[in-house]
């Protein structure tokens, strides 16, 4: 087996030091027209990977960011940490109370802002798989993913827009928040349940076995980990290092899960995902050590994830104007009729639903992690994952001036 | 049982016109009379007491040795005995009579599964259909009067009412200063600051935050009538019921004034606890919740 040699060591550190720097710099430029800061790392990606560098100088690419050996390997590493930990933070803001607490018409929202997007390209993906780049017809789990990945919503993204906006914590703001909470939690469940069904149809272990794992630790979790992590919450941030206890435990539980759901054939993210809907549940878990911990991800492994993508695939040959127009006009029919319907039937004037519907439109980082994972398990073409990044970050930007468009304030 | 609910429809959650107890014949029921007894002097309130359970000769001989105690006179008090389901029972008996204040004692924690599964007293805190207060301490009239926490959720139609009606029972229970706390909080706010905000941004973004909520919470008191009551307004921020226990448990509240619970509130809200429920697991000193009917 080849060893981590000296200097191995130094490329990988010279990568990741590029990445972090020049993420920055980008996402700083792209700031002062609110963009979001994933359009930054997604374009730091595209410019060091294969479409831009990687044409121009390949021998420098290969060189910094090599395919094969030892360091590739380390980095693919942190990149599964960096996705891991992402989904623990997006964990960590689900706050199922506050989705009971907005009533019928969050009730109503995020189910209609789920099942219309989840029918929408589950229809078109599983009968018209060529309109998608797909030869082989009426694939469950092709058809399955597209749905999913038409009906989750970005809560970074989206929790940004309302603060810029001034609708944080307006009613219309929260109703937002609370839908995307909702439809984060599912699709992130389904999208586990799916690439579970995936392996599990290539390994020994029956579908019932999977679907019973994954019940079995959610419903352990929610409960009774999520009463052991009540309790102890107040003992870790008053008796430990402030904020080195909280931060290595909490991260450590979220590594434990990520690991047992792995193990159990169900992929890291749904362990890292529940343990951080645990963490983020308990009303001992103090702000500023979310607001750290949330720090720390997002400006250290956010930027190593998103740069990630940019480095494993060529946006221009992948890009297919067809592939990219359809899932454009899937994800806006699907996302924006279903919310806004749901905000409708959830008592909301028509020009206000339609302002949840384009709210609840933007995908941003959470499409895009989707994406990624769904393209290492094989469900889907680069050139349907080169859609998806496109379409998330189409959608996130016109997220805030169509919201705008339509939002009537209340009068006062 | 038959009962004219459009006397309850739109009825004000003061004055306590009606106060019921509810007796379980527990050592402290005799305490707990007592401070009844006070509460609905100082209101010059009717009282009802309510037994749900057999009616043995013991249970009589003790009642009117405990009224006797407190100078309590039978004929001026309404006595119910009464038999079936306890929290049912307790809630259709308090409907019937025009209940405006049920008072009950309770402890201060339960053990877990009766938590989950539900005590009475709890429970009839969660469906009441009238103001309940539940008395923890030893009882004291004396305590109630000193530190008194009222949770002035800004945003809420049930607010103006219920700080009115803590207004009112300040002013019966001769209480001179109150405290109205304001519960701030910003789920995704972290998230949405990580997101990309400078250090100054963030500081910025939370003293507005801060300030908007203290304005708003300024101008709810100057709709109520505070009379020569001492006001103190206070913003915290934290989960809703959470961050008022915290702060009652604090500040030794000795009663902490809430809303009733919005919605039917089953098993699942305690799995994935939330507001009133916070309250309710911990309960950091007497708690009155106040039912307004708007």
């Amino acid at each position: 087996m080849s060893k981590f040699t000296h200097s191995d060591l130094i490329v990988l550190l010279t990568a990741i030091g590029v990445i972090l720097i020049l993420s920055r710099i980008i996402s700083e430029m792209g700031r002062r027209f609110k963009f979001p800061i994933v359009m930054g790392e997604i374009v730091v990606g595209i410019l060091l990977g294969p479409t831009i560098v990687g044409t121009i100088s390949p021998e420098f690419f290969e060189r910094v960011f090599p395919k094969d050996g030892t360091v590739s390997i380390a980095f693919d590493g942190l990149v599964n940490l960096s996705v891991v930990l992402l989904l623990f933070v997006a964990g960590l803001e689900v706050q199922l109370p506050l989705v009971l607490k907005q009533g019928k018409a969050a009730i109503y929202t995020s189910f209609l802002g789920m099942i219309i997007p989840f029918a929408t390209g589950f229809v078109a993906a599983y009968y018209f798989p060529m309109l998608l780049g797909q030869n082989e017809s009426e694939n469950v789990f092709f058809a399955i993913f597209i749905g999913t990945a038409l009906s989750v919503s970005a809560l970074p993204v989206i929790a940004r827009i309302l603060m810029d906006m001034n609708l944080f914590k307006s009613s219309i703001g929260m109703l937002i928040i609370a839908s995307a909470m909702f439809s984060d939690l599912i699709a992130w469940l389904i999208f586990s349940f799916l690439l579970a069904m995936n392996s599990a149809s290539q390994s020994s272990m029956g579908v019932g076995y999977t679907i019973l794992y994954i019940i079995g630790f959610g419903l352990f979790m929610l409960t009774i980990g999520k009463k052991i992590i009540d309790r102890s919450l107040p003992w870790i941030q008053t008796k430990l290092s402030w904020p080195g206890g909280v931060l290595s435990i909490s991260i450590g539980i979220c590594l434990l899960c990520a690991a047992f759901t792995e193990k159990i054939n169900i992929h890291a993210i749904l362990g890292a995902f529940i343990a951080g809907i645990a963490f983020g549940d308990s009303a001992h878990l103090h702000e500023k050590a979310r607001e750290i911990i949330h720090q720390f991800i997002t400006n250290f492994f956010a930027p190593l994830f998103f740069v990630s993508i940019g480095l494993r695939v060529n946006f221009f040959e992948n890009f297919d104007v067809m592939i990219v127009g359809i899932v454009l006009i899937l994800a806006y029919f699907g996302k924006v009729l279903g919310a806004t319907f749901g905000a409708y039937l959830g008592g909301l004037k028509i020009n206000n639903a339609i302002a949840v519907g384009f709210g609840l439109n933007a995908r941003g980082a959470m499409e895009i992690i989707l994406g990624t994972l769904a393209l290492s398990a094989g469900l889907i073409s680069s050139k349907v994952f080169v859609a998806l990044v496109v379409m998330a970050l189409v959608t996130s930007l016109t997220s805030a001036p169509l919201i705008r468009k339509f939002y009537a304030e209340p009068k006062k | 049982m038959e009962f004219d609910l459009h006397k309850l429809t739109k009825r004000p959650s003061f004055p306590f016109e009606t106060i019921a107890v509810g007796l379980s014949f527990s050592p402290r029921m005799d305490l707990l009379l007592t401070e009844a007894k006070k509460i609905a002097d100082a209101c010059s309130s009717k009282l009802v007491l309510i037994h749900v359970g057999e009616k043995t000769k013991e249970k009589q001989k003790s009642l009117e040795d405990i009224l006797f105690r407190n100078n309590i006179e039978e004929r001026k008090v309404k006595i119910i005995w009464s038999e079936g389901d306890v929290v049912d029972m307790i809630l259709k008996l308090c409907k019937l009579n025009i209940v405006d204040l049920l008072i009950l004692g309770a402890l201060e924690r339960e053990n877990i599964i009766k938590f989950y599964l539900g005590s009475i007293a709890r429970t009839i805190s969660r469906k009441a259909k009238c103001s309940v207060l539940l008395l923890t301490q030893a009882p004291s009239v004396q305590k109630l009067k000193q530190r008194m926490i009222v949770n002035a959720g800004a945003d809420h139609p049930k607010t103006v009412p219920s700080i009115n009606t803590a207004l009112y029972f300040a002013k019966h229970m001769g209480v001179k200063e109150v405290s109205m706390v304001h519960e701030v909080h910003s789920p995704a706010l972290a998230m949405a600051m990580a997101e990309s905000s400078s250090a100054p941004e963030v500081t910025k973004i939370k003293k507005e935050y801060t300030e908007e909520e203290s304005t708003k919470l300024h101008s709810l008191i100057a709709k109520c009538d505070t009379g020569n009551i001492k006001i103190n307004e206070k913003v915290i921020k934290g989960k809703p019921g959470y961050a008022i226990r915290q702060y009652a448990e604090t500040k030794k509240a000795d009663l902490l004034v809430i809303n009733s619970p919005d919605m039917h509130l089953t098993f699942f809200d305690r799995i994935f606890t939330h507001d009133i429920e916070y309250i309710l697991a911990d309960l950091p000193c007497n708690l009155l919740i106040v039912h307004s009917r708007v």
